[in-house]
Formats: C-alpha cells, structure tokens, sequence
C-alpha cells in the first residue's frame, strides 16, 4: 500500500449539486414579502374567491353559528346601501372578524375585506396566505397609518369592496373598549363611503382572550351584534374628531346592548351612558365592573370544574 | 329529624363489621367484644343563605372591630389573605368558601372604591397552588380579575424582598412575615376552620410568616408541649402564635378576621355509606361498598388516587364570624366543637385509625408514608380535648398501604428525608439538631418551593415534629397493610391483619386490652373526660 | 494435574456470550470455552520461576466478564490462549529457596517476570502494572498471571511464578485473608491515586462488590475524605460498607438525589421533578461497576473540575461525553498497583493492602469456597454474588490431592485433622 497525496481541488459535482456561493458575492434578498409588504391580490381573483365564498358560508359561518348564536339587530340600516362601506366594530375575541363577516348581508359578505393587524396576521408567509384566504384579509398597521396599506386599503374600496376594520387596533385585554384609532375614520373621508359602527356584545364570554389552547377557553354562548345608522363624515370634520364620534356611536350600542335603544338614548342625551372604556380606576376594578355578558365566566359557578393539578402526572417512585 | 350527635358504640357480638379506612380503599373488620368506636356527629344543617350571612357578618363584627365597610376607604392598601390548598379536606364542591366570603368583600370595596387590593394565598411552606387550584377556591370572577394583572400573589416564605421583620416576642420569637400583609391598612384573613388547630392568631402568625418565625413554633420541644395541639387553650403551638399574634397587632398591622365552619357532610353521594353508621347501611350502601371496593381492587393505584381526589366534598358552611381575631376565634370554636365534639369515658389501651387518601398536604398528590405517619399520629392522636384516646404506654394501630411512593414535584425534601434522614434515624431531637438546617437552607429546595409546586425542604421535619406527642405517648405503633420496608423506616411494626396487629400490641400493653376504634373522617374531636 | 482452562474457540466464546445475555451472567460456563481439564504441570519459563500449589484463588469481576465474553477485545493481544484463570492467589512454594513457604502471588508480569533487562521506565520505577512490555520477552503475551499461557493461573493444582511475584505470607495471616491482598492492591493504588483530590473532599464509591468495598475501606484508612457515599444494592453489601466506613450508604436509584442533599448542589431534570444531573456535585467518584449506566450516573454527580477514577474493568460502552467536555472532568483509570508514595515512603502496593487487610478485617469479605469441580456452580454464585448476600467467591485448593510424589505425607496429615 503506498500513501498518495493529491493537490486540493475546487468542490466538483457543480452540475449535480446546487452551486456554491463565491465569498465575494452577494446574496440576492428574500423574496417573501411579509406584512404591510404582503400582496393579497390573488386573493381577491375570482377562482379563489369562489372558494373562500363557500369556505365560509359552508364551514366557517355555520361553525360560528353553533357556539356562538349571533342575534342581529339593526341590519335594516345597511341592507339597502349601495356600494362600499367601513364597518367598524369594539373587539375583544377572536370571534369577532367571523361573527361580523356572518352578519353582513351575503351579497355584501362576498365583496369585503378585512382589515388585519400586519404583525400578527401577516407576520409569517403561511400565516399571510392563509388569513388572506380565509377572511379575505388585507394587512394593516396597528399603530399607525402607513400609507402603504392606507393607499392599498383605499384603492380597494374605491373598486367597490367594503372594508370590515376594527379600530381599537387589537383585542381588549381587560373587556372594556379601548381608544379608537383613526384609520377607518381616515379611510372613509378620503375615499367618501360612510362608516357603520357595530357593537358585538359577549363574544369575549364564548372565546376571551388567554395564552391557552382554543379548545379549553371556548364555550358556548349567546352573542349580540347592533348595527348602528351609517355615519358620514361632516364637511370640515378631520379624521381625529370623526373618529371618536364613531366611538361615540359604538358606545352608545353597548349601552343600548345592557339597557334598551330608548334608556340608551337617553342617557346619552344627558351625557350620562357608561364610559365604553370602562371606569378609570383600578385594574382589578375594572374587571369588576365589567358587565357579565361581557364576562368569560358565570357569575357564580356550580359544579365541579377541573381538579388536574399542573405537573402532578408523575405519581410513583416506585 | 335533626342530626344526631356524635356516638360512642360498644361492639358486642350482633355489632356489623367496622369500617376502617384504608388509603385509597377500604378494610371491614371485626373488633373484638368491648372495643369502643367513636363515630361523628351527624352533619348540622347548613345556613340557608351563605351569601347573606357572610354579608351579616361583615356587616356586624364581633370584639371590637368595625363593620368592613367603614374600615374600607378609596386610596387605601388592602390585602385579602386566604387558607391555601390544605383545606378544607377533601376540597369543597364549587362554589368554594373562600369565593364566596372573597366575592362579598370585594363588592363592598368595589362599592366603596378601593383600588389597591392584593389577594394572597397564605402558604407559609406548603406548595404553590396551580392556576387551577386557585381558580376552584376563588371562582374564575376573582382569578380573572386579579390573576391576569399579578394582584393574585401567593406568600413567598423565601422572598427576603417581600418579608418584614416585626420584631421578637417577649420570649424571643421573631416575627417576620409578609411584607405586603403587614403594610396594608387593612389585612382581612379568609379562614376554613376544618379543625379546632386552624385559625385565630395562627392564620397570620404561621400562614403567612417565613421559616425564621416559623421554627419557634414548629418544632420538637412545642409539639411534645401542645397537648393537644388542636385543644388551642393546652397548645403551646397556639401559646407561640398567640404571642406573635398580639406582637402582629402591637406592630400596627390591622387584621380582620373571617372565620367560617363546615359541617361533617364530607362525602359525594356515592360514597354516602361512608358517612353512615354500619348497621344503618341499607342494600344501597352495601351494594356500593361492595362495587366499590371490589373495582378498587382491580384499580392500579395511580387511577384510584385519580379516582379519590376527584371527590368534592358536599361541605356546607355551618357559620361565618368575621372582626377581632380573640372573639371571633372564640365564636368559631364554640361552632366548631358543637359539630365535631364527641364525649367519650377515659382512655384505652389501644387505639385503631384508619388513615384516608388525604391529609391537608397531598391535594392532588400522593399520601407518602411520612404523611401517613403525620395524619395519624400528628392529626387523627391529637383530635381530644382532655387526655389521649390512647393511655400512656398504650399502642396506635393504624391501616394504611403505605406505599413507598412519593410525589417528586411537590415532596422532593420528603424523598430526602425518608431515604437519607429516616435511614440514619427517627429520634427527633436527633432528626432536629443534625438534619433540620441543612434542610430548611437547601437551596435547591429552596428554587423548587418557590418556582415550581413543592413543599418547603424543611416540611417533612415538620410532619416528624407533628408526631412528636404521639411518639412519646404511646408504646409502639403498628401499621396494617403496610409496605413492610416503609413501615419500618419509619420506625413503626407492619402488620398484616388487624388480629395480628392486636396481637402484636398485646405484648405492649398486656392480655385483653381496652380498644377504641376512632370512626374518621367524617372528622370529629373526642372530648376525653 | 488438574486445572480449569480457557480456550480460544469461538463458537463456545459466542455460545457463552449468548447464553450469559439470555440466562444471566455467570451461567453460561457450561457452554462456554472454559473447561476443567487433566493437563501436565507447566514447565519453568525461564531461571528465577518456581512452582506454586494454589490453596484459595479468587474469582474476580474481570474473569467473569471474560467467561461471559463481554471483555473488552483490547485485551485480544495482550493475553494468549490457552489459559488457566485466575490471578488471586495464596499458595504455597513448591522446590527451590523457598520450599513450603506460604505466598502471594502479585500476578502483574512485568519486564522483571518477563527476562526483559533493562527494564521498562516504569518497571525500573516500581509501576510495574504500567508495564510497557507485556507482551514481549520470555513469555507468551499476557498482562498477569491468569491472562498467559506459560504461566498457569489460580484455578489449577499447580502454577508457576517468578520469584519477583512472590510475597510471603507470615503464619498470622489466614489464607482468606491473603487471597484479598490482591483485590485490595487494586484498590489501595486507586485510593492514593487520587490521595490530593479526595482527602477532606466529597466521595462517592459506585458500587459495593469485592472492589467498591475494599476500595471504601482503602479510602477511609488511607485518603480520609470528609464525607464518603456508598452506593449499594444488597442488603449485605449496604452492612459491609457501613462496616467499612462509608458515612452514607445509599441505594443506586437514591445516589443523584443524596450527592445533590449532601453537596447543596442544584439540580437540572425533567418537569417531572426528577433529577437528571447536578449542577454542581461531589468531587471524586470511584467507579468500580465499569458498566455504561455506572459512568452516566458519575458524569452527572460529579462537579465541575471534579474527577472520575474508573476502578471496575470497563468493557466498550457507549456514554455522552458533552458533560466530562463542559465540565472538565478528569476521567481516570486505576489499574492494578506497583509501589505507593505512602507517608512512610515508597512501599509496594501489596504490602499496604496487606496491613489494610488485616486492620479492616477484609477476609470477611470471603463468603463461598468452592472445589474446582464445581466451578459451574462457583461462577454462577460469584456472578450473583451481591443478590445472595456474598462478595468473594474463591476456589478452595487446600483438600485437592497435590503433586502425589512430594506431598502424599502432608495430605495424609490433612486429612486426619
């Protein structure tokens, strides 16, 4: 046996195996474009909306309805509006999105978009895809208005889609509603359409908010959701004063939702309704305060829930 | 037909065999002619309206407190402290107690506007409760508004960050205990009083106090002192608290006492025979002993502990009194004794127990030997008033299976002290001196009692201590049924038959000894004249 | 004579590796390549030999691994067929200066044995167990007696010795007692090869058969560590080692959790509250099982810079070394023995092991004599020797009939008392 040496060589098989990358050279960027960079276009082709179309009529809306038992009232103030509108609505479940596409008149659910929160929708390819494809989501930014998704936002009601936007920017984390943001209010002024508020009352008891698994925080329920009159913006108003009328009129539903329409307006001629934002005190007053529909829990439970101990699996040493 | 009270049987030969409780199952056995069984109250009706006595309670205090309402006022500082998982035993159907007094002091400060209110689980070194756990003693209302912003805390015996030292006894106890507890204005303290030894002045002095404070107390020279330790007025445990308890006081912490007592309705439906006397078991509480038993004994036992700590019990509240901690501790034990106290002749020669499933430290966990030892010499001894059931020199037979099994979340030291502590010895001053401090400072058992589920390291020694009066009262202690290796690391005699078990203890106590059997739970406390 | 030899025959080699893994260790001699034989005595090697007549000779863990053939195939070229076994011997000189003497034989064949001059360093240094030539000179290949094929083993009538191998044994000394000088060599040579890492430290000594006990006896008269942790499974060995001087004596599924205790060291396990590893831990383990599970259990109860001394014969085991690489552990073998820097100076091994011998009192530690004829039945027991309360299993040559021609008067004698 003799011990050869050979010369070192350049790595071969260059045309069976992917190329290697000279250090000199750059890499090209990712191509993937993930949120308020994420294009839904496809989206909204008409093959894919023909399968959203029934995805949702035949198993998303059906499925909503059984744990969740949405009464609506006050459609009759969109049912006959023509073309686009901006449906804003108080959020605190992962319902909610499902629940208001459920309640728009079909011939209207069908031409909608939904504006979702680019950091959290559309923060990963296979999460973007799937959220454009199943609620016919568009990303938007949660703090801010990014002219980006802004302009593509307005381009698509301007083409006639109605735009279903939560304005809170995010679920509540307490129940209670939160400050809303001025996107929709912008939208609606530079774009013309009118501006629906919605109240969606005890979602938030069939599916709150918690770091567990979807199964063990859903429970059945009865959910209300008010459709309130379409609001157009005044001449001269800007968008910051639009929007908290808007707020305005959501809350004036919540009240309605805990008392009647005539008590509401009542109240809310007085000045008197219940601060949408709950009470400014405490946290866990707060929480206390919060009116049962709006509550994950019965007030006084029965029976026996869950005695598994966490961590208490292994029994036997021996 | 009101509820009977507690009775003392003599067996004679028409007497049906006794039940005697067995771990997670149960033994019949026939006792000798002449032998006593004591058996418990029957439970005393419940209060009609909880919610509405609770709300009289706060509303009239006893001993010179205030009504809550007036002691509430917006921008002050108020902790509601709360018994842990150790009680009551075994946990209570929903709503629990604890929920329900919590809810009641809420809504009035809610109404009067108090922001800061900090709930706390008053552990002193048991084991951190699960979020479920304190979900079932609170209710989701309470955990849901406190839980998700950090205002649910439970007592950090180990946190020096959140201890305060309020100074030493006049006998040289310090006092250290939960900072935040003792800053607030107002400190109101949730008690289940399952047995006489819970509440008063120990609810604060121990539930919430650190090892520092809590090792004048707890340990060999007290226990041999507390005669019994649930008799609180012969208790040297309770002297020690109650001196803390007025050092508590001095040092300006304003406590408001809540004290609520259960009656003996321990048992779900279908384990109704065992709150029932043999003879009164009609075929529907014989059909269930008989499935019952004969199912558990095809169970593993890992499923039938599943199967038993699954029981809620039908507890319903006898009695609230809420104020000063003196009077209401006084009213409570008043309640208290008029469910479980029982009058029973003299002492015995021998006293046979059966030990259950559960002791105040194994919710949702495994009953260890050391447990064992602990419920039956610590609590199932110590239940009199008076004199031992048991006469000096005499013998305890207890029937438990005593597996060598241990729970390695929640009793890790435990392990430790059966293996490492147990196998050099069992006398306690010797357990005390040599092993208790590198126990208590274990900084491993230190992490897990503070991060994870587990029991403080020094625990176990605590669980010896219990046994301390037992220990030194009585001749020799048999178990039946019993793990033999277990039995005798704990320095006990396996037996495989209650025979010959008495047999065993005849040699102790001489030829036909005086038997008393105690019939619990349900619980009850023998009132020994 | 008669003599128990081992043969090079792979198929029986197979059969006694198969069978010892279906029925157990020590029960497939049968099958195996071990066979008593009438063989003729060896001749002398070589000038300075003599001829020893084995009274006891011990079985040892080593030659249990070798009858089930798990031993390690490192070994395939330094021993050399066919063999007798056995390599814990007391017996007495036969012819030559020392005639009727009593002796024990240090097996070790060294450069000295070996007709090898000069000597290997360590040889010449009195290491004579890391001999470099143990393969080479007037011998066939073989690390002791008991491992070569010139020089016979303990396990016959008849072996023979250099006189350089050959420790005399003084009329006090029982023959129990001289047959544990050699397990106790090994284990005094581990002891003070680790006297400046364990003195005053934290110890933990794996094991309790013949060598975890004399190496508990070895580490409390000779190293004195501060606390010193016995890991034993059989009743009667957890009784020997707290004779011996273990402070602590736990049962291998308690060891993690005692050196954790003993050390306030903390812990890293699963969620279920078990512990897997020590963060910190004990600071010498002796480790005299050998065994995969053995040296896992001393990589995770050994603290860092801590050090691991491999005193049981390993075979190829397959182990995660990630904790020895991150922690620094040293892992050590200790093997055999030579000469000691003990505090009286330099002495042989054998000596030390000698007086330690006598002062612990370690021919208790023989518990079975077997006849060469039931050697099945002596394997089988020494394999399961902790299960049935025993520790040394020797052979018992003192009533076999010897050299016919020299000794009938002294067998006479023998049998009459």
């Amino acid at each position: 046996m003799t011990a050869t040496r050979r010369s070192p060589r350049p790595p071969s098989g260059f045309l069976w195996r992917a190329p290697t990358r000279p250090g000199g050279a750059t890499p090209l960027p990712l191509e993937r474009k993930t949120g308020v960079e994420y294009d839904t276009a496809w989206a909204r082709r008409y093959p894919v909306r023909l399968v959203r179309a029934m995805v949702l009529d035949d198993v998303t809306i059906p499925l909503v309805r059984t744990v969740a038992k949405p009464t609506i009232y006050g459609r009759g103030a969109i049912e006959h509006l023509e073309g686009p509108l901006i449906v804003t609505a108080n959020h605190t479940s992962h319902l909610d999105t499902a629940l208001l596409l459920s309640c728009l008149p079909p011939s209207r659910r069908h031409h909608t978009v939904v504006a979702a929160a680019a950091d959290y929708f559309f923060d990963r390819h296979w999460k973007a895809t799937l959220s454009a494809f199943g609620l016919g989501a568009i990303p938007m930014e949660r703090q801010k208005v990014n002219r980006r998704s802004a302009d593509a936002a307005a381009e698509l009601i301007d083409d006639g889609w109605s735009l279903v936007i939560f304005p809170e920017g995010g679920r509540s984390p307490h129940g209670w509603g939160q400050e809303f943001k001025g996107g929709a209010a912008y939208l609606a002024r530079r774009c013309g359409v009118p501006v629906v508020p919605v109240h969606i009352r005890g979602a938030r008891a069939v599916l709150p908010r918690g770091d567990d698994s979807i199964r063990s925080r859903l429970r059945r329920g009865e959910v209300q959701v008010r459709f309130g009159a379409p609001l157009w913006p005044n001449d001269g108003e800007d968008a910051r004063r639009f929007s908290s009328r808007i707020e305005a009129a959501v809350a004036l539903l919540a009240d309605e939702a805990e008392t009647d329409w005539w008590s509401a307006r009542v109240r809310a001629s007085r000045g008197e309704s219940p601060p949408f934002r709950g009470p400014d005190v405490s946290p866990w007053r707060r929480a206390w305060s919060l009116p049962e529909s709006a509550d994950p829990v019965p007030r006084r439970e029965t029976g026996v829930p869950g005695s598994g101990a966490d961590g208490a699996t292994a029994w036997d040493r021996r | 037909m009101s509820p009977r009270p507690g009775f003392v049987l003599e067996v004679d030969r028409s007497t049906p065999p006794t039940l005697f409780w067995h771990g997670e199952g149960f033994r019949l056995e026939r006792l000798p002619s002449g032998s006593r069984v004591i058996y418990a109250p029957e439970p005393l009706p419940a209060l009609k309206d909880p919610d509405a006595a609770i709300r009289h309670a706060l509303e009239s205090p006893l001993g010179d407190a205030a009504p809550l309402r007036s002691l509430l006022r917006p921008g002050m500082r108020l902790t509601i402290a709360f018994d842990d998982i150790s009680l009551p035993l075994p946990p209570m159907q929903a709503p629990d107690i604890r929920q329900r007094v919590i809810e009641a002091v809420l809504e009035i400060a809610a109404e009067v506007g108090v922001d800061d209110v900090v709930l706390i689980a008053a552990l002193a070194l048991h084991r951190r409760m699960t979020d479920d756990e304190l979900r079932h003693a609170l209710g989701e209302r309470i955990f849901n508004a406190f839980a998700p912003y950090g205002l649910l805390t439970q007592h950090d015996a180990e946190d020096p960050k959140n201890l305060v030292d309020l100074g030493q006894t006049d006998q040289g106890e310090d006092v250290e205990i939960n900072k935040r507890a003792a800053e607030s204005d107002l400190l109101v303290y949730v008690n289940i009083n399952l047995v006489a030894m819970d509440g008063g002045h120990k609810s604060v002095a121990t539930g919430l106090a650190s090892y520092k404070s809590l090792r004048h107390h707890h340990n060999v020279r007290t226990m041999l002192h507390s005669r019994s330790f649930m008799d609180r007025h012969h208790s040297e445990l309770h002297s020690s608290n109650w001196r803390m308890g007025t050092l508590i006081k001095d040092a300006g912490v304003n406590v408001f006492q809540i004290e609520t007592t259960l009656n003996t309705d321990t048992f779900p439906e279908q384990f109704r025979f065992l709150q029932r006397r043999e003879w009164e078991w009609n075929l529907r509480d014989r059909a269930g002993f008989l499935a019952s038993s004969k199912a558990l004994e095809r169970t593993p036992p890992e499923i039938a502990r599943r199967i038993f700590h699954s029981i809620r019990a039908p507890h319903q509240m006898t009695s609230v009194q809420a104020g000063e901690v003196g009077p209401v501790h006084d009213r409570t034990l008043e309640n208290l004794y008029r469910q479980q106290l029982v009058p029973v002749e003299g002492q015995s020669d021998i006293l046979t127990m059966g030990i259950p499933f559960i002791c105040p430290y194994n919710v949702n966990s495994i009953m260890n030997p050391i447990l064992v030892a602990c419920l039956g010499l610590g609590y199932f001894f110590n239940l009199y008033r008076g004199k031992p059931l048991v006469r000096e020199g005499g013998v305890v037979i207890m029937s438990h299976p005593t597996p060598w099994a241990f729970n390695p979340v929640h009793h890790p030291s435990y392990i430790d002290f059966f293996e490492q502590v147990l196998s050099e010895t069992t006398d306690l001053l010797e357990i005390e001196s040599k092993y208790e401090a590198a126990f208590a400072t274990d900084p491993w058992y230190v992490h897990l009692y503070r991060t994870s589920y587990a029991y403080h390291g020094v625990h176990p020694f605590y669980m010896w201590y219990w046994c301390a009066h037992a220990l030194s009262h009585v001749g020799k202690v048999i178990v039946v049924g019993g793990d033999r290796a277990a039995v005798r690391r704990l320095g006990f005699t396996p037996a495989s038959t209650l025979s010959d078990a008495l047999e065993m203890a005849e040699d102790v106590v001489g030829r036909d000894p005086t038997i008393t059997h105690l019939h619990a739970p349900p619980l009850l406390m023998a009132d020994v004249q | 004579m008669k003599a128990l030899v081992f043969e090079r025959q792979l198929a029986r080699f197979a059969a006694s590796r198969l069978a010892s893994t279906l029925v157990g260790s020590g029960l497939g001699v049968g099958v195996g390549p071990l066979e008593l034989l009438e063989i003729d005595p060896f001749q002398l090697p070589g000038s300075g030999y003599v001829r020893v007549a084995p009274r006891l000779a011990g079985i040892c863990g080593s030659d249990l691994a070798t009858l089930d053939g798990r031993s390690s195939r490192y070994f395939e070229h330094i021993v050399s067929f066919p063999f007798v076994p056995g390599h814990e011997v007391v017996g007495d000189v036969i012819g030559g200066a020392l005639d009727g003497r009593r002796v024990v034989v240090e097996p070790v064949l060294g450069c000295e044995a070996r007709g090898i001059d000069p000597p290997c360093p360590a040889c010449s240094n009195g290491d004579k167990g890391r001999c470099e030539h143990i393969a080479f000179g007037d011998l066939e290949p073989g690390l002791q007696t008991g491992y070569c094929a010139d020089t016979g083993g303990g396990w016959s009538a008849q072996l023979v010795a250099h006189e350089s191998q050959l420790h005399l044994m003084p009329d006090h000394v029982s023959d129990e007692a001289a047959v544990m000088i050699e397990p106790t060599a090994c284990a005094v040579h581990a002891a003070y090869s680790s006297v400046h890492t364990a003195s005053g430290r934290r110890v933990v000594v794996l094991g309790a058969g013949t060598l975890g006990l004399c190496t508990t006896a070895a580490l409390r008269s000779l190293v004195l560590p501060g606390v010193l942790v016995v890991v034993a499974k059989h009743p009667e060995q957890r009784r020997l080692a707290r004779a011996l001087g273990a402070d602590h004596v736990v049962e291998p599924d308690e060891v993690v959790r005692a050196a954790r205790r003993l050390t306030g060291s903390l812990g890293l396990g699963r969620d279920g509250g078990a512990i897997d590893r020590l963060t910190g831990g004990v600071d010498v383990v002796f480790d005299c099982v050998g065994s995969a599970d053995s040296l896992e259990t001393s990589l995770a109860i050994t603290r860092p810079g801590g050090e691991i001394v491999m005193v049981g014969m390993p075979g190829p085991v397959k182990v995660d070394l990630a904790p020895l690489w991150h922690r620094e552990v040293t892992l050590r073998g200790a093997y055999a023995y030579g000469s000691e820097d003990t505090p009286a100076g330099r002495r042989s091994t054998f000596e030390v092991a000698q007086d330690l011998v006598e002062d612990a009192h370690l021919e208790q530690l023989v518990s079975g004599r077997y006849p060469l004829e039931r050697y099945e039945e002596a394997i089988a027991h020494a394999a399961a020797a902790g299960r049935r309360g025993s520790v040394k299993i020797v052979f018992d040559m003192r009533r076999q009939p010897r050299d016919r021609d020299r000794h009938s008067d002294r067998d006479k004698e023998t049998d009459e008392t």
